[in-house]
């Protein structure tokens, strides 16, 4: 790069000095050296670096460079394993080190607020004293900043329990590409409207730069046990992942290592791998000390089924501490064997493990490069190791070549091509085996949406939109109610018409639409598309119902874990989607956004997308499943959804008692800061207008009666007297009947607030609307309320105390004529130039245009 | 031949880095700047350009170059273990070669640090400027001046200068001893002679425990401050001057209370590489060159004062955790003495700040680093913190009075009482 590609005006420079002191902004050679890099193979050629010490100053640095017309990239620690934080082109790099502060830990919301530039591990070490933890792990969590890991929606060892960085992040504080600064999300959860936070997740510093992070923080499980199972064949382990999986254990932990890498970690630093072995799995399960032991039996019996060689287990910690050092010290033992090695990452579906692991092997040796595999096969997610020497030209050739052939190796098995690390500028071409032009071109769309200019990190993700460098995936096909649908869309679009989607209508309470448009229904859209029990995800199309999805399920022991109300059974999977439905079980399971691994849908001009994949590591592209889930068909319309699937629970019960929403709250609280496994910690209304808490619990039956107990025990030492416990059916939930009167009340409301402050707005609504139905999670902070009236002047005042708790509100339904399709929202969404723009690229002409709800982030 | 070509060898180490930044994590310099230019991964890049011809020696490389506290922290995080602390010093020699040094670098390090007597004249001469509170600190010991303009600043990290250096009150030679233990060699660092007399008294006190017979060493300085700055040149010189004075030593162990002294004692086979006639007696002396703490380790001690109710913490010098892995001996030592409370100190082993004359240079960085220390010192709610390096000690009890905590700071020697009687 030559000197005048880097520079920045003068001008700039000094005003960034004057913004945030002069020793905060450095520009020179060397500086262009010191950022030219990051954890990646590529390189950039930034021309200055700028430390701004808060989100104000990110946001006055932010506006200066674009009043420059000069690109910039947020950045923290530089550990980037895609070039995501590199600016070939020259610019300016806003470095967010100095955000490093955590601002707030909350035990009673299980939150922690934190700025960007902490790393993941010093967010852990300061949880732990207090008994929670942070789920996503990252390997590289000593230097990998939390900033970083919501820009590649990180993922880690524990993520095959846990879930990835979109799971736990409740809120963000952004800056926009224009300087602007704004919230999305918050400890209230699900707000009304789409989900831009899920969209910011993943989206590698190329729509906002995030200046503060709220995360959900889980209690310290009570037990761990690990082991180490050692396979003479690498097939035999792959298929153990599979069989533990799919028998409905879930492993906090479940990492393969091969033979190269075991050789390496021994020469090293030995950690007591066997050196004549295939494969070995590191195995670890954690949660109650009374669950692990059956757990832990079944776990051998299917390693022995698939002839596992021997077992281990980690009698002390230092065992323990020995195995995990060999898995992390892997890496770095691999190191020692060559100058430099590329980690490749790429999932599969965990049943195609040993077909993937055979092309790895197969491509290596082609291009002669040694290669060693350590990963997490729990997820199916793989880390090839090829090593190199940097300084050959033509060896640093021949390991792009063979990353690539990995990458289309793993798409062809149903994968994708990246899990965690991201796509950066190394992947870019890559994108076209996995996205159509068109898929391509509306994520362009999304970038262009949130930064007209093109300034904001350029040139990521996305390979030019030319096609001279090879076809895109061709589009798949349409099924016979896609089409008609498409074309009716295709039709609208060109008409100028509007179009209203309905599902089975089951939030609609039967009333006729009364705005919006043309009812658009994707009753026809009831295909199973694919079923894949070993796997754990099920493809259907938007119109079958969730009655229909279990039944699908039932024969492999599966379920959706999901129990939506008003009327569970009944409400379409798209509907579930569209609306962001959830029960009380929501903070346990997920809610759809979480449970959504991928989407079929058709945008405002009729075309048909995939957005996500069958696999829940997968950060190729712009999340556009979660930017759907809760859209309530503003956007596009949804036409077929790939969930994750759960082994169906032994035994589900429940622990019922009566009392006072604020003492029922906070037993509730001191049951979910426990570490026992509560999935429903709610309180309902019952006819009388009384609460009763239920506390439920799912599982394995041993451990369902174990915790049934203690919680008992707690509720007793919190002054409660009679505690009946009652076993319910798992598809139906605790309380069936709550649900059938909510679903027969004319208005229904539904509230997120920060779960502190759950019971206060139980207490609220209870003595406002007395005679309401309602549940409230005390887990999540959702309410979920069944009114007989509800006058204008209530809904104005709810509307201002709700919001005064920290939270927001939807009337989902209401028997009035003049009710937009989407709902009515507190606090009022106002005008979001934003939201609109996004809302333009799914939908140029309106079609799908509708009510108020839309633009709340 | 080029600058560039004489970092040519060490191109393999340099192109090791895999731009990980794992060393993020453990560097200190860099939790306090949060720069790419404070940390193993960013100097080892500007490393790799200067090889590769991207960038030129230039002043603006005095920074990157010159912050680096030494202390070896990266490299024990390092997967390939790249040794970024002596591709730094390197790095600097080649510095000093291409872009100058100043007039004061030279002052201190050849016309001063060579020579015990001269140092403590210029010793006294500071003494005397402090106590008399009238001319600065700086303007009495111009050699000061070398360390650049933060000095003024960093003048109050060491607080009052001993009129009477250790080796005026015990001058070299050789001293009786009650113990069973031989003839030990006590290798008297400058920061003990200079400003730490009482621990070189608490220290000749426990070798004269051990020992049949003690010898004071009239020896020069280590040459650790100087290679610490690049001028290899003067550090192999200090090094021959003292290889000289102690090949006719009979002791069978040379002790030193300094543990930076003892770990550079112990890396000068490296300054004289095999050709080097001076290899042979370097080894020898790595061979019989004990820490303080190790050495007493072996035997078995009592605490040297009243220690009831005490609750002391332990510093892990840099020198001694990773220059010597010297990391239970002290601890051990600590948590033996009756009556007192051992606890850990958080991040024990990161470095202080100190780091030899560092924080007289670079004033603000070192601040910052030190804050951290204290912090990690609050939580323990200890009073006694220990140490084993006198620039450690220095540096911890500055940081101690601007934090403003009720902590004393000890060095291991003067807690230590010797075998019970």
């Amino acid at each position: 790069m030559r000197r005048a590609d880097r520079e920045i005006p003068r001008a700039l420079l000094d005003e960034l000095r004057g913004l945030v002191g002069r020793e905060f902004v450095a520009a020179s050679a060397a500086v262009s050296e010191l950022y030219a890099y990051d954890g990646s193979l590529a390189r950039g050629a930034p021309g200055a670096v700028v430390f701004p010490a808060d989100g104000r100053e990110v946001a006055a640095v932010v506006r200066a460079a674009a009043r420059a017309g000069v690109p910039f990239v947020p950045r923290g620690f530089g550990t980037n394993l895609s070039g995501g934080t590199v600016l070939p082109a020259g610019g300016l790099v806003v470095c967010l080190s100095r955000l490093n502060r955590i601002l707030a830990v909350s035990a009673a919301n299980r939150t922690a607020v934190v700025q960007p530039g902490v790393p993941n591990l010093e967010l852990q070490n300061a949880l732990a004293p207090l008994g929670f933890f942070y789920a996503p792990d990252p390997a590289s969590q000593k230097v990998a900043t939390l900033g970083g890991n919501v820009g590649e929606n990180s993922g880690g060892p524990r993520c095959v329990k846990y879930g990835v960085t979109v799971h736990h992040v409740l809120g963000l504080e952004i800056v926009t590409a224009d300087g602007e600064r704004r919230r999305l999300g918050g400890e209230a959860p699900d707000p009304p409207g789409c989900d831009l936070r899920g969209l910011l997740i993943g989206s590698e510093g190329t729509l906002a730069v995030v200046t503060e992070i709220t995360v959900r923080i889980l209690p310290l499980p009570e037990a761990v046990k690990t082991w180490l199972a050692v396979y003479e064949e690498v097939e035999a382990a792959a298929r153990t992942v599979a069989d533990i999986v799919a028998a409905g254990i879930v492993p906090a932990a479940l990492e393969m290592m091969d033979a190269p890498v075991m050789r390496a970690v021994e020469e090293s630093s030995p950690a007591g791998f066997p050196h004549d072995a295939a494969a070995v799995l590191i195995l670890e399960i954690e949660g109650l000390a009374a669950g692990l032991g059956r757990q832990a039996e079944r776990i051998r019996g299917i390693c022995r089924k698939n002839r596992v060689r021997e077992i281990r287990e980690a009698r002390t910690p230092e065992e323990r501490a020995r195995l995990w050092q060999g898995r992390r010290g892997a890496f770095g033992a691999v190191a020692r064997l060559a100058p430099n090695y590329l980690v490749n990452d790429c999932t599969v579906p965990r049943s195609r493990l040993p077909e993937a692991l055979r092309r790895v092997a197969e491509i290596a040796r082609a291009h002669g490069i040694p290669c060693g595999n350590v990963f997490h096969a729990g997820d199916g997610n793989l880390h090839p190791l090829l090593l190199f020497d940097s300084r050959d030209p033509g060896e640093l050739e021949r390991v792009h070549r063979a990353g690539q052939e990995i990458l289309e190796a793993c798409v062809a098995l149903g994968g994708t091509i990246s899990g965690e690390h991201g796509i950066g500028l190394e992947k870019r071409e890559a994108m076209r085996l996995l996205f159509t032009e068109e898929e391509l071109a509306l994520q362009r769309g999304l970038k262009t949406a949130f930064d007209p200019r093109g300034l904001l990190n350029p040139g990521k993700l996305f390979p030019p939109p030319a096609t001279a460098s090879g076809p895109a995936r061709p589009a798949d096909a349409l099924s016979a109610a896609e089409e008609e649908l498409a074309r009716r869309v295709r039709r609208a679009f060109a008409a100028g018409e509007r179009l209203r989607i309905a599902g089975a209508g089951s939030t609609a309470g039967g009333k006729p639409p009364a705005a919006g448009g043309e009812v658009l229904s994707t009753r026809a859209l009831t295909a199973i598309v694919e079923l894949d029990p070993a796997n754990q995800f099920f493809t259907a199309g938007a119109g079958l119902s969730l009655a229909e999805a279990q039944e699908a399920l039932a024969p492999f022991h599966q379920w959706l874990p999901l129990r939506p109300p008003p009327l569970p059974g009944r409400r379409t999977l798209g509907g579930l989607a569209a609306t962001a439905a959830a029960g009380p079980e929501r903070a346990f399971y997920g809610s759809p956004r979480e449970l959504l691994l991928g989407l079929g849908f058709v945008d405002g001009r009729g075309v048909l997308h995939r957005a996500g994949g069958r696999v829940v590591k997968n950060v190729a592209g712009y999340d556009l499943t979660r930017l759907l889930s809760g859209s309530a068909g503003r956007l596009a319309l949804i036409t077929r959804l790939t969930f994750r699937t759960a082994t169906r629970p032994e035994r589900c019960a429940a622990l019922a008692l009566g009392g006072e929403p604020e003492a029922l709250g906070s037993l509730a609280h001191r049951v979910l800061a426990s570490p026992l496994e509560a999935v429903i910690a709610a309180a309902a209304t019952d006819a009388a207008g009384g609460f009763r808490l239920w506390l439920g619990f799912e599982g394995f039956s041993e451990t369902v009666a174990h915790q049934l107990a203690a919680a008992a025990r707690l509720a007793r030492e919190a002054g409660f007297a009679g505690t009946a416990a009652a076993d319910y059916a798992v598809l139906e939930g605790p309380f069936p009947r709550l649900y059938a009167e909510i679903a027969a009340r004319p208005f229904l409301l539904r509230l997120g607030v920060p779960p502190e402050r759950a019971a206060a707005a139980a207490r609220l609504l209870a003595a406002r609307f007395p005679g309401a139905r309602l549940w409230v999670d005390f887990a999540s902070g959702r309410i979920t309320a069944g009114l007989d009236h509800l006058e204008e002047t209530a809904w104005q005042e709810l509307g201002r105390a709700i919001p005064a708790l920290g939270g927001h509100l939807l009337l989902e339904r209401a028997l009035f004529p003049g009710f937009p399709a989407g709902g009515r929202v507190a606090p009022p969404a106002g005008e979001d130039p934003l939201a609109r723009r996004v809302r333009a690229v799914f939908d140029p002409a309106g079609v799908f245009a509708g009510g108020e709800a839309a633009e709340a982030a | 031949m080029t600058a560039v070509e004489d970092l040519k060898p060490d191109y393999d180490e340099i192109a090791r880095c895999n731009r990980c930044g794992f060393c993020q994590a453990a560097c200190p310099v860099f939790r306090a700047t949060g720069s790419e230019a404070g940390v193993a991964r960013g100097r080892i890049a500007l490393l790799r350009a200067l090889v590769e011809g991207r960038l030129a020696w230039e002043p603006g490389l005095e920074g990157p170059l010159f912050d680096c506290l030494l202390c070896g922290a990266c490299t024990a995080h390092c997967f390939p273990a790249v040794p970024t602390a002596e591709l730094l010093v390197k790095a600097r020699s080649l510095y000093l070669a291409r872009v100058g040094r100043k007039a004061a670098h030279r002052l201190l390090f050849e016309r001063l640090l060579p020579y015990p007597r001269r140092l403590q004249r210029a010793a006294r001469a500071a003494a005397l400027g402090k106590r008399s509170g009238v001319s600065r600190l700086a303007a009495a010991l111009g050699l000061l001046r070398a360390f650049g303009r933060d000095f003024e600043r960093a003048e109050g990290i060491v607080p009052a200068i001993p009129r009477r250096a250790f080796r005026e009150e015990h001058p070299a030679g050789e001293y009786a001893g009650a113990g069973s233990g031989g003839t030990i060699a006590y290798f008297v660092g400058c920061g003990v002679d200079l400003l730490q007399p009482e621990v070189g008294c608490a220290t000749l006190a426990l070798l004269r425990k051990a020992g049949r017979r003690v010898r004071v060493l009239e020896n020069n300085c280590c040459g650790l401050p100087a290679w610490s700055a690049g001028d290899l040149a003067t550090a192999r010189k200090l090094a021959a001057a003292n290889l000289a004075r102690l090949e006719d030593s009979a002791a069978e162990r040379v002790v030193t209370d300094c543990s930076s002294c003892a770990s550079f004692l112990r890396s000068y086979p490296r300054l004289f590489p095999p050709p080097d006639p001076r290899h042979e007696a370097a080894r020898r002396l790595a061979a019989k060159t004990w820490d303080l703490a190790p050495f007493l380790f072996a035997g078995e001690v009592a605490p040297a004062e009243d220690l009831r109710g005490r609750r002391i913490t332990f510093h892990d010098p840099c020198h001694a955790v990773r220059g010597l892995g010297v990391r239970r001996e002290p601890r051990e030592l600590l948590a033996r003495l009756r009556g007192a409370v051992f606890v850990e100190l958080p991040e024990a082993d990161a470095c202080c700040g100190g780091a030899g004359a560092y924080a007289l240079s670079h004033y603000d960085l070192a601040m910052r680093v030190l804050a951290r220390k204290m912090e990690n010192v609050k939580r323990t709610g200890a009073d006694l913190l220990v140490t084993t390096c006198p620039a450690c000690r220095i540096q911890l009890a500055y940081g101690v009075r601007r934090a403003g905590l009720k902590v004393e700071v000890r060095h291991l020697a003067q807690l230590m009482g010797g075998p019970p009687r």
